[in-house]
Parts: C-alpha cells; sequence; structure tokens
C-alpha cells in the first residue's frame, strides 16, 4: 500500500486511527524487526498521533505503562526497549509517554529510584564545559540531545539540576549566518536542528534570544512550490519537515509566513486512504514516524477535526497545559 | 540448529532471549518479528555483553549484528568497548567502516564511532591519507550527506585543516559538480570565515557578541574577501536562481563588515528596468528573485537616512517578490513592505 493513491484532501482520521492500533499486528513486514532501536520512540510517536486524532485511549495504558517502565535502566535512564542501554532519545520518549499517560508517579511507585533518578541520569550528560548534552556515556554531541534534556527535565520540574544558562550559550554557538542553526557549532542550518534550539530556548524561556525575522525569513523560505516543505535549500520536500519547520515558525510567531493551505493540501496528499497512516511523500510508503509529524503538522495548522498540538513539546497541548498550570 | 548454538566456540555461553514483554502481551506496539538468525545473534550478544566479554569472538558478533541491523545503538557501543581493550588495528576498523558507511548511506552510528576511533591522538597523531578520499567517495554517493559534512568539519576542527588546499580543492570539485549543493557552501564559509582552533567553535565568529558585531572578524584579509565575491559572482552566473552562494556572499560581507551595497551593481543585472521611449517604467526583467531581495535590503538600508526614493525602490521591489517572485511567501513580503512604510528599523539580513 502507498500513500496518495487516491487525490484525496479529506483526513481519513479512522484509518489512521487504526493503522497506529494495528501497529503491532504488521509482523510479517521484513522491515518491522529492524526498528528495535526506536521501540520507545515508536510508542510516544502512535501514542501522540492517537490523541491528537481524538482518540487516546486508543492504546491499553497499563501496557503501555509497563513496557515504558520494561525499558529503564539502572541508571535511570531508558533504553529504546528492554535490554537496550540508556540514551538520552528513548528517556525523553519514556517521559513524554508518562506524562501524556498522566503516570509520572509510576516511577516512584514502581521505577528505578523515582524521578530524581531519570533526572539525575539526564543531568549527568550534560558536558560541563560547553554546556551541551551527549547522548550516552560516549559523548557523541547534538543540539537534538540538549533539546531532549530540557524537554524532559522541564515536564519533570527538574531543571535545576542542570546549567541551563551554559546550555542556552551553546546553543547560541550553533546560530548561523542565515539565521538558521545546526547540529553543533559550525554546522549548516538544517530545519530539524532548528526545531530542537528553537525549543531549548523556548523552554528557558529564551526566545528573546532568536533573530525572528531572520530565522523566520529562513523557515518559509522552506516550502516548495508543491506546498511541501524541505529541510534545508536544494533538498527535496518532506512531510516530517511539515512539524520541524512548522513548529519552529509557530514558536517564533511566525506560522502565518508560509501558505498554510497549500501545505495542508501537501500533507494529506501523503496519507494512505485506504490502509492508514503517513508517508514522507506521495506515493511512498507509510511508517508510523511521518503519520506522527504529519498529523503534527496538521494540528499547527489548525486542521479541524485534529487537537491541538504544543509546539515546544510535541504533545497534546492541553496537556502541557495542565502540567505547567498544577 | 542456529549458527552460535551448533558452533563449539560459543558453547559456553548461555544465550539470554529477547524480552519485549510481547509473550505476557503487555506490549502493544513493542511486538517485533524478527528473523531467526537475527534472534539468535542478538541473543548471544545479550549474553556476552552481560558479562562484559571483551573478546575476539565477541567482536565477530557485533559484526554480524550490525550487517543486520547497523541502526542498532548499543551494538555500536560495545564494539567501540572491545576495539580499544584488544587494542586492534584502528586502520583495519576504518576499512572497514567504509564498506559498512557506503551500505547504509543515512546512519548516524557509523559516524560517531568513526570520531570515536579517530579520536585517539597516539593512533592518529595526523589524518589518515585516505581520510578525504574516502568522504569524496560518501559524497559521490550523496553529496549532501549531513553526518558525512559533520564528521568532515569534526575532522577540520581535530586536524587543524582549515588551509589545507585538499579542503579547498574538494569544496571547489564538488560546487562544480553541483553548484546548489548547500552543504558545500556552508563548509566553505567554515573553512574561510570560521573560527580556528585558539576561537570557541561557532558557526558565526563572535557569536557571543552582540548582533550587530555577530559575523565580524577580527582581522580581515582583504583579498580573500575579494577573491570569495568573486567567486560567488561567477557561480551566481551560472544559475542565478540558486540560493547558496547569494547567502555565502552576504555571509563574507558580514564577516568583513562590509555592507552589502557593494554588490549593487552586480545584483542590477538580474533586475533589469524596461523603460519606454519617454522613460517610463514598462516592465522589470528578472533573472533571479534573490537579487531582487539583495536590492530591496540596500534600499531599505538607505531608506533609513529618510531617502524616500530609496524607500519607494524598496517597497517596488518587495512588491515583486509578494506578487510574482516568491508569492507563497506573501505574508512574509507584507511584513517586510510594512516594516519600511512604518519607518520601523528595516529587516535586512
Amino acid at each position: 500500500m502507498a500513500a496518495g493513491t487516491l487525490s484525496a484532501q479529506k483526513l481519513y482520521s479512522e484509518k489512521h486511527i487504526d493503522y497506529v492500533k494495528k501497529l503491532d499486528s504488521r509482523k510479517d513486514e521484513l522491515e518491522y524487526w529492524l526498528t528495535e532501536h526506536l521501540r520507545l520512540n515508536g510508542v510516544y510517536w502512535g501514542l501522540t498521533a492517537l490523541h491528537l486524532l481524538g482518540c487516546p485511549d486508543g492504546l491499553p495504558r497499563e501496557d503501555a505503562i509497563n513496557f515504558v517502565l520494561s525499558c529503564q535502566r539502572e541508571n535511570g535512564g531508558f533504553g529504546a526497549a528492554p535490554g537496550h542501554d540508556a540514551h538520552m532519545l528513548y528517556t525523553v520518549s519514556a517521559i513524554q509517554i508518562l506524562v501524556i499517560l498522566d503516570a509520572v508517579d509510576e516511577l516512584e511507585k514502581r521505577g528505578l529510584g523515582g524521578k530524581q533518578k531519570v533526572g539525575s541520569f539526564i543531568a549527568g550528560l550534560q558536558d560541563q564545559n560547553t554546556g551541551s548534552f551527549m547522548g550516552d556515556e560516549w559523548g557523541e554531541l547534538d543540539t537534538r540531545f540538549l533539546y531532549g534534556a530540557l524537554n524532559a527535565l522541564s515536564l519533570l520540574n527538574l531543571l535545576d539540576l542542570v546549567d541551563v544558562t551554559k546550555a542556552i550559550a551553546y546553543v547560541q554557538k550553533c546560530e548561523n549566518l542565515d539565521g538558521g542553526y545546526g547540529i553543533c557549532p559550525g554546522a549548516e542550518s538544517h530545519a530539524g536542528q532548528v526545531f530542537t534550539c528553537v525549543g531549548a530556548l523556548a523552554i528557558a524561556g529564551r526566545l528573546d534570544l532568536v533573530d525572528k525575522d531572520r530565522l523566520g525569513s529562513w523557515l518559509s523560505e522552506r516550502q516548495l512550490d508543491n506546498g511541501g516543505l524541505n529541510g534545508r535549500p536544494e533538498k527535496l520536500e518532506d512531510a516530517c519537515y511539515s512539524w520541524w519547520v512548522g513548529a519552529s515558525l509557530a514558536m517564533i510567531d511566525k506560522l502565518h509566513w508560509i501558505d498554510g493551505s497549500k501545505l495542508a493540501a501537501f500533507i494529506l496528499r501523503c496519507q494512505d486512504p485506504e490502509a492508514g497512516g503517513f508517508a514522507d511523500r506521495p506515493g511512498h510508503a507509510v511508517d508510523v514516524f511521518h503519520t506522527h509529524f504529519a498529523v503534527a503538522g496538521l494540528s499547527l495548522l489548525k486542521f479541524e477535526g485534529i487537537d491541538e498540538v504544543d509546539p515546544v513539546y510535541c504533545m497534546p497541548k492541553a496537556i502541557i497545559r495542565k502540567i505547567f498550570s498544577a | 540448529m542456529g549458527r552460535y548454538a551448533s558452533d563449539p566456540e560459543w558453547a559456553s555461553i548461555q544465550p539470554i532471549p529477547l524480552n519485549d514483554g510481547s509473550e505476557t502481551g503487555t506490549v502493544p506496539l513493542a511486538t517485533i518479528a524478527y528473523s531467526d538468525e537475527y534472534l539468535e545473534a542478538t541473543s548471544y550478544l545479550r549474553a556476552v555483553m552481560a558479562a562484559n566479554e571483551l573478546s575476539e569472538r565477541a567482536l565477530q558478533l557485533t559484526e554480524h549484528v550490525i550487517s543486520m541491523n547497523p541502526a542498532h545503538y548499543t551494538v555500536w557501543i560495545y564494539r567501540a568497548k572491545i576495539i580499544f581493550a584488544l587494542n586492534k588495528d584502528r586502520n583495519g576498523e576504518l576499512e572497514w567502516l567504509n564498506g559498512v558507511s557506503l551500505k547504509y548511506l543515512k546512519n548516524y552510528q557509523i559516524w560517531h564511532h568513526r570520531q570515536v576511533i579517530m579520536s585517539s591522538r597516539d593512533h592518529f597523531p595526523t589524518l589518515p591519507p585516505k581520510e578525504m578520499d574516502f568522504l569524496m567517495e560518501m559524497f559521490a554517493q550523496d553529496s549532501k550527506n549531513y553526518h558525512v559534512w559533520t564528521y568532515r568539519h569534526w575532522l577540520v576542527r581535530h586536524f587543524e585543516l582549515w588551509d589545507s588546499p585538499r579542503e579547498i580543492a574538494d569544496i571547489n570539485s564538488l560546487l562544480n559538480s553541483d553548484v546548489r549543493n548547500n552543504s558545500a557552501w556552508s563548509h566553505r564559509y567554515m573553512l574561510r570565515f570560521g573560527p580556528r582552533n585558539d576561537q570557541p567553535d561557532g558557526g558565526m565568529v563572535n557569536a557571543d557578541g552582540p548582533p550587530t558585531e555577530k559575523g565580524r572578524l577580527a582581522v580581515v584579509d582583504e583579498d580573500l574577501v575579494d577573491e570569495e565575491l568573486q567567486f560567488a559572482q561567477v557561480k551566481i552566473a551560472s544559475a542565478p536562481e540558486n540560493r547558496s552562494p547569494w547567502s555565502y556572499a552576504r555571509g563574507v560581507l558580514r564577516a568583513a563588515g562590509r555592507p552589502l551595497s557593494e554588490w549593487t551593481e552586480f545584483a542590477r543585472k538580474f533586475v533589469v528596468d524596461k523603460r519606454d521611449d519617454q522613460g517610463q517604467l514598462e516592465d522589470v526583467e528578472v533573472k533571479s528573485s534573490h537579487a531582487i531581495e539583495w536590492l530591496a535590503d540596500v534600499y531599505a538600508q538607505d531608506s533609513t537616512s529618510d531617502q524616500s526614493s530609496a524607500r519607494d525602490e524598496a517597497v517596488r521591489m518587495l512588491n515583486l517578490l509578494k506578487d510574482k517572485y516568491d508569492p507563497i511567501r506573501r505574508n512574509y513580503w507584507d511584513y517586510r513592505i510594512q516594516q519600511i512604510t512604518s519607518g520601523e528599523l528595516p529587516a535586512a539580513a
């Protein structure tokens, strides 16, 4: 099955909900077993997509919590699946899932050392010299990890475990002359990294550091004539950039600088109207990653029938509001 | 019986099967249909990892698992541990990595592993001679591969290669084959104007300074600046609608503290007013939307010194973009127009 086989300008919500709910029954698909290293991310993507599509109870709550807890390691962090080493990216997904399920207290009840232990794991990955964050003990640096750290720690109300000022100074060093941000200082601007850098600044309350006109200009230039967005100049469009670019624009209040209806039409062309799910671009095979980011992209555009997403956390807005008003 | 179960070398190992919760039915999204070969190999991998066995056979096992699933990040970490513990030949490891990298172009772990191996000053006091050849081989597959460019950027800083003739030669060659390769333009900027070893690594020089100082070099080699501006002009002439060299030129001027207006005449070549016999404007012949934007920025800067003609010209240029040459961003161009007509500070990029 491929996306975009019908000229659909309609959202096939029920199909997408079914697609996500039935992911575990697609065992006969060859590439499926290769994605164990993304398992915890996959649960987050699927769960968020279900929430935004108005089906918050689509996954059995207790099962999901059990799975998350089964991925936790002695050091407090989470691996992608049981038995995998702890890593920043999966730890962030674990916290996001628990927050969405309103189950953070399960960390105290059944987790290893409560939320404090998770916070310590994340804090231990901050590089004291530069303020940046590693993904794991092996020291790979990437602004994705820095954003992830601030995301999860703020959700746990544990931001004071890290040096936020230093982290923000590092993000500033990743800003390029075109207004965008790269994976590390001096690296080419990339919309995915822009999202992580702007998201980190948003969490730290330092969006004042962004050159909004310049960045907004660069981000809006990512829209192609077919309505889709790319991640860098002269690259192809991809439905997931609807999120990376769109959320970044939303955070700096410039989402109206792109043509929203053209983007929505492009995203809808990426859906598979029969089997459900979204692909990276029309005619390609669907997957849960692109399904999540396509639905989130439509949500940013206030598409009818989709719940509101929070552009900083990429989680249902109502849940984010609730947790930060508590 | 599987490959490992039937191998006497592995007889002492009790494999640890996967426990992903699927047997108890607790895991909705996590159940995976594994191939038997992968399941067996990873069950032995779990066992040797649990025992922290750093051995030759464990090294072979990591290779087997990576060949089936290179995105399995845990196995890379374990492999690096073994390489260090057994003090394996690092060049051999790089050779092996070359093949894996060419096979799996979109993988993060491979490149971080390569950096971990290459980081050892004891083993690699200088850049190994074939390293850049291999990166060019990678670029022949995908000349914009972000992982490879990030790794190359790291190599430049690690081995201090900013002025290495090979760097600029490779960039020239990549831009000759694809002038729209923004990654190559970005790398070129880093080589020419990026911070050196005694400065903190930043996309912009003086990144910590106030916005007006961003991108300004402490010392500027004017010959180099002129050379790079000339280079950008030649590349623009060959593909005027290509964004990258226009951005590059902005960066060069900014680094040198020189104004955009230096290029007014050049940009005008791509935006030609057509007038009738009475000198009335009939039409505008546009060869590059980026040239229109450039002129708009120049006029907008002039308009702050209260020249209404400059302001009108800036607005005319922005309207061209809004109505005809970049209408998909009409709200952005409207914002720019409104800034100028309301007398706010122009957003010259």
